[in-house]
């Protein structure tokens, strides 16, 4: 797949879901976990508290039973028969004694008795009487009977293997009793109650907290009671193995507990080997305090699941949201493949490639309606294109006919008149565009007469063409009918003035376009050497006198142009060629050429040209002028036609015979 | 190019400034026939401020005379200078046309 629109639509979409679905599943699992740990608090509380209340209910009757005893032997004195009774009743009243004993202070029961213990216990076979005292168990000296007697009250004992009683795990609940001696209350003995541990143990033990949780049980003075790794209980107190793992907190915890403190901690547990929370509360009976070990990874383990069961509900519904969002985006986006299918289409150019019916009224179906638009206005574009082209075509090759028709009109054969030596004639002109408005000719008038002029229609292109073929047939006409007209054998017939004044007068007939044409009209006595010329409102030419290497303009009349208004009279001037003496006609394209500075060539340059062209022959002449032009110009636009004609009269010596040149003329009508 | 007009007694007095030349010469014929419209046939075009004419700045001066005579008036030139009298001289025009050197003389003609 390109990285189209589609899949930035998708990629976009899905990576801001993404990033949602994340945080969210991220926040949910922080606040899960804080509420969680605050609540763990609570059920750490209730649960140390609860195996407290049972541990409680099973110890606090017993203080009660053995005050109970103590009393009835402070108060009225008990025979040993009244003694084995009430120790019979305690055993038979409470089930969680498992032996109880009346000892007395040496010689206190009986003078003469050192020894007097009667100890009552449970056996499978019911209760055994057994009297303790002996040289090889002098139980004055033993613990559960000393602190008691002389701490003169009721004292609850670490935990011990009993090995001289039960042989079991058990606890001692011990109290003096005493008698009157002297006004003074004196210890007279010790009751005591044998409580077996090991259904602490096992309730302790079998506290079940999450996996690897645990509970455990100090006495007093740290011991532990039970603990849930072998080898500890009994063997170690808090405090040493504190020492034993350089573990400061847990020495303060142990001290707290022994205060009879009780306290939600966070620690690290040496036995789990894993962070967690410590709750301990004290039993107050006892005097001992219970603890119970939460892992803190497993307490959020519910938590974690519970993230992972989001995580993954997330993730699912992320990909599914990935289809959908792929298959919509590739939906939406299809249309607009296919109308770029069609549009490389129409790029390659098939202007009639076929493109797809888009029906949705959305932004890609007015894409489509203006693609179809856009298509037909090229189709018809490119049609009326390929009509004007054509059309233009047509034209250009029109104007290209037009062209050679008009250049065709111009005589072109250089020498023209071979057979008559006394003229050296050249012309040429080029048009500005393809058809223009100057014009040449020259054509033998009569006899000896050699008539040759050079126009200028104003304006250019077509209209200016049809003038000036007007203009040129019409000068031609009236020229030879002038001489026609006229005796051939008399000089003097054909005046150019005459000839102008009556073109003139033709050409402004019926002129509703007021064109005009400037003509140099000139007629040469072949004979003789002898000109007339007349001007319409042409530029003067220029006189290159062979002999002197001068050149001049000759002097104008300023007659006006012709055709512009009728009853125009032109002069006639009169000259004289020397042999080698030549006549530069042209039109105002030469002196009005242009450099790319839009500086005019000027008619002051085209003289000092002229003047080292004198006595040259009269194509040199041309050419060379039209060279200096063209260097001048020098790539610049050339605006109008530019026509030279030159005239070098050779002199009458030259005549190589009488033929009539008007019968030979080698003039091309090509 | 520019035209300003101002009335003298019975003429009308049409100054013409810049270069006359194909692309302008329809303007200056337009505007000459827009006077004749307006009734003012007889005009004295004050060449003065005129750089340049060329052959088809003449056709419309022609046409617009023609114009103007056949409504029975008439055109006239004064205040040719420089390349524009040179024009004038060569093409003969001085010669089909009234043309005076002041707009006095112009108007004292027209």
């Amino acid at each position: 797949m390109r990285r189209g629109i589609a899949l930035r639509l998708s990629a976009l979409v899905l990576s801001s879901t993404g990033l949602v679905l994340v945080a969210v599943v991220a926040v949910s699992y922080i606040l899960a976990r804080e509420a969680l740990l605050q609540s763990a608090e609570v059920n750490a509380r209730n649960l140390s508290q609860s195996l407290v209340n049972r541990i409680e209910a099973v110890l606090t009757p017993i203080p009660p039973v053995v005050r109970g005893t103590v009393y009835a032997l402070e108060d009225g004195g008990l025979t040993d028969e009244g003694i084995i009774r009430r120790q019979r009743r305690m055993l038979t009243d409470n089930d969680a004694v498992f032996g109880t004993s009346v000892s007395f202070e040496p010689f206190a029961h009986k003078p003469g008795e050192r020894y007097f213990a009667s100890y009552m216990f449970r056996t499978p076979l019911g209760f055994k009487t057994t009297h303790l005292g002996s040289d090889s168990y002098r139980y004055h000296y033993m613990d559960w009977y000393q602190l008691p007697r002389e701490l003169d009250r009721l004292v609850w004992s670490e935990p011990y293997y009993d090995r001289g009683g039960g042989n079991v795990l058990m606890t001692t609940c011990a109290m003096p009793f005493h008698r009157m001696e002297n006004g003074r209350p004196v210890v007279a003995g010790v009751v005591t109650s044998d409580v077996a541990l090991e259904w602490l143990t096992r309730l302790v033990a079998g506290v079940s907290v999450l996996d690897t949780g645990y509970a455990y049980l100090i006495s007093q003075s740290g011991a532990y009671i039970t603990h849930p790794e072998p080898g500890v209980a009994f063997n170690e107190t808090i405090f040493s193995r504190a020492e034993e793992f350089h573990d400061q907190q847990l020495r303060l915890l142990g001290q707290d507990m022994i205060r009879g403190g009780s306290r939600f901690v966070q620690m690290k547990s040496l036995h789990a080997g894993k962070e967690g929370f410590l709750m301990y509360a004290p039993l107050p009976s006892t005097g001992w305090s219970l603890a119970v070990f939460f892992p803190r990874d497993e307490m959020l383990a519910r938590v974690h699941r519970q993230a992972m069961i989001s995580a993954g509900l997330g993730g699912g519904g992320f990909l599914i949201l990935a289809l959908i969002v792929a298959l919509i985006a590739r939906g939406i986006t299809r249309p607009l493949r296919r109308l770029t299918a069609a549009a490389s289409e129409v790029a390659g150019g098939n202007l009639k490639a076929e493109l797809p019916t888009i029906s949705a009224h959305d932004e890609v179906g007015e894409l489509a309606e203006s693609f179809a638009n856009m298509q037909t206005s090229l189709r018809r574009h490119i049609r009326d294109l390929t009509e004007a082209t054509a059309s233009r075509e047509r034209m250009a090759s029109e104007l290209r006919i037009a062209h050679d028709i008009q250049m065709g009109i111009l005589p072109k054969l250089f020498p023209p008149f071979p057979d008559r030596p006394e003229i050296d004639l050249f012309a040429e002109l080029t048009p500005a565009r393809e058809v223009g408005g100057d014009f040449y000719d020259f054509f033998p008038c009569g006899p000896d007469q050699f008539c040759f002029l050079v126009g200028d229609v104003s304006g250019k292109g077509v209209p200016a063409a049809f003038y000036m073929a007007v203009a040129k047939t019409l000068i031609k006409a009236v020229a030879e009918s002038a001489a026609d007209g006229g005796r051939r054998d008399t000089a003097g017939v054909p005046d150019p003035g005459s000839i102008l004044a009556r073109a003139s007068d033709d050409l402004a007939q019926d002129n509703e376009s007021c064109m005009f044409v400037t003509i140099f009209c000139a007629m040469l006595d072949m004979r003789t050497g002898r000109v007339r010329v007349a001007s319409a409102g042409h530029n003067p030419p220029v006189l290159l006198r062979a002999a002197a290497g001068t050149a001049e303009y000759l002097p104008t009349h300023g007659d006006p142009v012709a055709g512009a208004l009728p009853g125009v009279v032109y002069s006639t001037d009169e000259l004289t060629l020397a042999p080698g003496d030549a006549i530069l006609l042209y039109t105002d394209g030469v002196t009005e050429a242009m450099n790319p500075a839009q500086e005019l060539f000027g008619e002051e340059r085209l003289l000092v040209r002229a003047r080292g062209l004198a006595g040259q022959p009269a194509q040199r002449v041309c050419e060379d002028v039209r060279a200096e032009v063209t260097s001048y110009a020098a790539g610049a636009e050339q605006s109008d036609d530019i026509t030279l004609l030159t005239l070098r009269y050779l002199g009458a010596g030259a005549n190589a015979g009488s033929t009539p040149p008007g019968e030979t003329n080698g003039i091309s009508k090509s | 190019m520019e035209f300003q007009k101002a009335k003298e007694g019975a003429a009308l007095v049409l100054a013409v400034t810049g270069r006359l030349d194909t692309l302008t010469a329809p303007q200056f014929e337009a505007e000459c026939a827009a006077c004749a419209d307006a009734g003012d046939t007889r005009i004295v075009v004050d060449l003065s401020g005129l750089e340049y004419i060329s052959s088809a700045g003449l056709r419309s001066i022609l046409g617009a005379a023609k114009k103007l005579k056949s409504l029975g008036g008439g055109i006239s030139f004064c205040g040719l200078s420089g390349i524009v009298a040179e024009v004038f001289t060569v093409s003969g025009f001085v010669k089909l046309l009234p043309v005076f050197p002041t707009r006095q003389e112009a108007l004292a003609k027209a």
